[in-house]
């Protein structure tokens, strides 16, 4: 027991003393934050020199509302805070009438679409004839948006917005129907999402909490995400060090000291130990951003420790499959070529969490949650979505992942110690199954 | 020395790797506290057998049996024998000082650092300690892994050629050093390519062919069974041709000196007066074989054609 916690603390420290761990740290929350910081940050860096816009209203009855919403927003709508902090944040929209200077349609458009390409004009917009009372012709009642930055689409929004309204409005006036009517008679029913009424301490029934389905949602993802992470920086290095180990012949100077099972069980809670570092590490600083920004009521606390445990499992699981993939390849190379089919098994789970989030007690979710392999990611997220789920399914679950690790923890023990001498060729899987069936 | 003790027993073990047998019903005997030198050409077997020893590799199952300190078991690795491998096993990110201190932690070593301290400056490390392993010499490295395989003062230290790649003066501090350990009681097994070594240090030779036990016993023994048959020769003249000379089998020329090997029962009067028939004798000298001698006797390329025609036949038998 002695030898494998000094090869687990080296191991340790060989992972944890790198710069590479630091920076794989640091990287995700740095990712993640600085998507979100930059996100912000940006959202108030657009262009806002003024965009001159060009329309054509061939029903002669849309053209005057488009221009006051315009002139309105130019006022009002583009600035943030309030006196001397008041900022333009977004550009104003200059409408400017055009009329027809052709019989052909085509013509007209392509002139307008001169003047944008001579930079006269942003973009234009044509009103067809037949908008306000559709015939038979659809080409007639649309509305055609031209720009040659088509990715830019806040005019084209906010100018279907406003012609939307304002048709609505001049139908209901053709049949004598009051908007206010009917925008009552249309009014949207909506439904709330609550959770379940319960009962307080004193007995009296509590109201329902809204739910948060944002929350719902990002808690059992951010739990799978942080763990899928956690693995797989914690675990992959281990084939590299093992790789490394053999290269080098460093192994047969260990194999003098301690067993091939010694070695690898040293090394395996060597990077549980990183794992566990890096998930405090997370966690911890997770609870504290949540709670700062006054979200402490959706830290899933309940699941600290089933997530500790999962994410323990699993790093041994995975470790002892690339250690033994590790001890059985000659190169790198070789090991990446391996590695594949595991991957896939290891991002598994990321394809079905979303069927599994919506329904976390469905037949197919329980029996993929109960998978040993994808155990670990699809449980905690199943257990992070309310409800829950029934405590026997974890309790199985980890029965399950255990046995499963064991059966690897041995198999890979075997590979490993055959694997590990062998020098040259790699060995293929006929050859690992071989060598785990013969010890 | 205490003959009667083997430290290390080996009887009739075989290890196959697939197809191909690398070490063939080896048997062999290692007194407590002598030096024994393994010594073979590449690929006969020297590094398998001293694995087998420490038991990294198990022989293949059979009658045989290894008997290492004492024990038969195969489970455990021993922290009563330190190991030098063949080629250097250190992890390369590591300073040295951490390194020994890892490895001496391994063996179960709990005060260390006087040893390592010790070792360090014995071996001129003491300046290189805080140094990581990649930016050492191959000799420094080399000295690290020594003092890695004998920092836990084990009772048999097995070395994989100690000597290779070092220079003369790192050599004699390291032959020091060994045979330092054999006077505080330990047994030495090393292998090496350098007969020179191996004739000046081992108690014991033993030499391993294809596989198989060619030579065992001490260098006297071993030169014994291949008798005087080694004649050193000096002769100044123009018609003068060794190979002419009736009952000279062999000749190896070293240039100022030709060394020539005669047939048991040529008289080696008989072949002085030849020789000075041929010129002027400066130097006629009687001598055992050497070891390099009688290594390329059972190794060299003759020897080779014949063995590889007999060791199937006998392997046949068996």
């Amino acid at each position: 027991m002695r030898k494998i916690i000094v090869v687990a603390v080296r191991e340790y420290q060989a992972a944890v003393k790198t710069k590479a761990f630091i920076i794989s740290i640091l990287a995700m929350p740095v990712f993640m934050g600085g998507g979100i910081v930059v996100q912000t940050f940006m959202r108030d860096r657009v262009d806002t020199t003024d965009k001159k816009i060009a329309v054509l209203d061939q029903t002669g009855r849309l053209y005057d509302a488009v221009a006051e919403a315009a002139r309105e927003r130019n006022e009002t709508g583009i600035f943030r805070g309030e006196g001397e902090d008041r900022k333009k944040i977004r550009p104003r929209f200059l409408i400017e009438q055009s009329e027809v200077t052709s019989d052909d349609p085509a013509r007209t458009a392509f002139e307008l679409s001169e003047r944008v390409r001579n930079e006269q004009i942003f973009a234009f917009l044509i009103v067809g004839p037949d908008v306000v009372k559709p015939g038979d012709d659809p080409t007639r009642a649309r509305v055609a948006y031209h720009s040659n930055t088509p990715t830019y689409d806040d005019f084209k929004n906010w100018a279907a917005g406003v012609l939307n309204r304002h048709t609505h409005q001049l139908r209901f006036q053709a049949v004598d129907l009051e908007p206010e009517v009917v925008q009552q008679a249309t009014q949207r029913v909506p439904v709330a999402n609550l959770g379940l009424v319960s009962l307080d301490e004193e007995g009296r029934i509590t109201e329902a909490e809204e739910s948060n389905e944002i929350a719902n949602m990002l808690v059992p993802m951010g739990l799978m995400m942080l763990m899928f992470m956690v693995v797989m920086v914690a675990a992959s290095p281990l084939m590299q060090s093992v790789v490394e180990e053999k290269m080098q012949r460093i192994a047969e100077v260990l194999l003098g000291s301690v067993t091939p099972f010694q070695l690898m069980l040293g090394k395996l809670l060597g990077i549980v130990g990183v794992s566990l570092t890096m998930a405090t590490i997370y966690l911890v600083g997770a609870f504290f951003a949540i709670h700062q920004a006054g979200y402490g009521q959706f830290f899933p606390t309940h699941l600290v420790w089933w997530f500790v445990l999962f994410q323990a499992m699993a790093v041994l699981l995975y470790g002892s499959i690339f250690a033994a993939i590790g001890a059985s390849v000659s190169d790198m190379k070789e090991a990446q070529n391996l590695m594949t089919p595991v991957m896939l098994v290891v991002i598994a789970p990321m394809f079905v969490w979303l069927n599994v989030v919506k329904e976390p007690l469905a037949t197919s979710s329980v029996v993929m949650s109960l998978f040993p392999p994808a155990t670990p990611m699809l449980m905690i997220l199943r257990q992070a979505v309310p409800p829950g789920v029934p405590l026997w399914q974890p309790l199985l679950g980890v029965a399950l992942v255990i046995l499963t690790t064991m059966v690897c923890v041995f198999a890979a023990g075997r590979i490993f110690r055959v694997g590990i001498l062998m020098q040259g060729k790699g060995a293929n899987i006929g050859e690992m199954m071989r060598w785990v069936l013969r010890g | 020395m205490n003959k009667s003790v083997s430290i290390v027993d080996i009887e009739t073990i075989t290890k196959t790797f697939g197809q191909q047998t690398a070490v063939d019903s080896l048997s062999l005997s290692v007194p407590e506290g002598s030096i024994y030198g393994f010594i073979g050409p590449n690929g006969s077997g020297k590094t398998t057998t001293l694995r087998m020893i420490m038991r990294i590799y198990h022989p293949d199952p059979g009658p045989g049996r290894i008997r290492v300190l004492g024990e038969e078991s195969f489970d455990a690795a021993n922290d009563r024998i330190g190991y030098l491998p063949e080629e250097r096993g250190l992890y390369k990110k590591m300073r040295v000082r951490e390194i020994l201190r890892f490895y001496a932690e391994l063996k179960g070593l709990r005060d260390f650092k006087p040893a390592v301290d010790g070792w360090l400056d014995r071996l001129d490390l003491t300046d290189a300690a805080n140094k990581k392993v990649e930016a050492l010499s191959k000799g420094m490295a080399q000295k690290v892994q020594f003092i890695s395989a004998v920092l836990a003062q084990p009772e048999l230290v097995i070395l994989d050629e100690p000597f290779t790649g070092l220079d003369p003066v790192n050599t004699d501090v390291l032959r020091e050093a060994v045979l330092d350990l054999r006077r505080r009681g330990a047994t030495v097994i090393f292998s090496t390519h350098d007969m020179g070594v191996a004739e000046k240090m081992c108690d014991f030779v033993f030499m391993i062919f294809k596989g198989r036990k060619v030579l065992d016993g001490t260098l006297e023994s071993i030169q014994e069974t291949y008798g005087q048959d080694t004649v050193r020769v000096s002769v100044e003249g123009n018609g003068y041709d060794p190979h002419t000379i009736e009952g000279v089998e062999k000749v190896t020329d070293f240039g100022r000196i030709q060394e020539l090997r005669i047939t048991p029962e040529t008289d080696t009067q008989e072949l002085l007066s030849a020789l000075m028939r041929c010129g002027r004798v400066t130097h006629f000298e009687l001598a055992r074989p050497s070891l390099h001698d009688i290594f390329v006797r059972i190794a060299g390329p003759e020897a080779q054609e014949a063995a590889d025609q007999t060791i199937p036949l006998e392997a046949d038998d068996a």
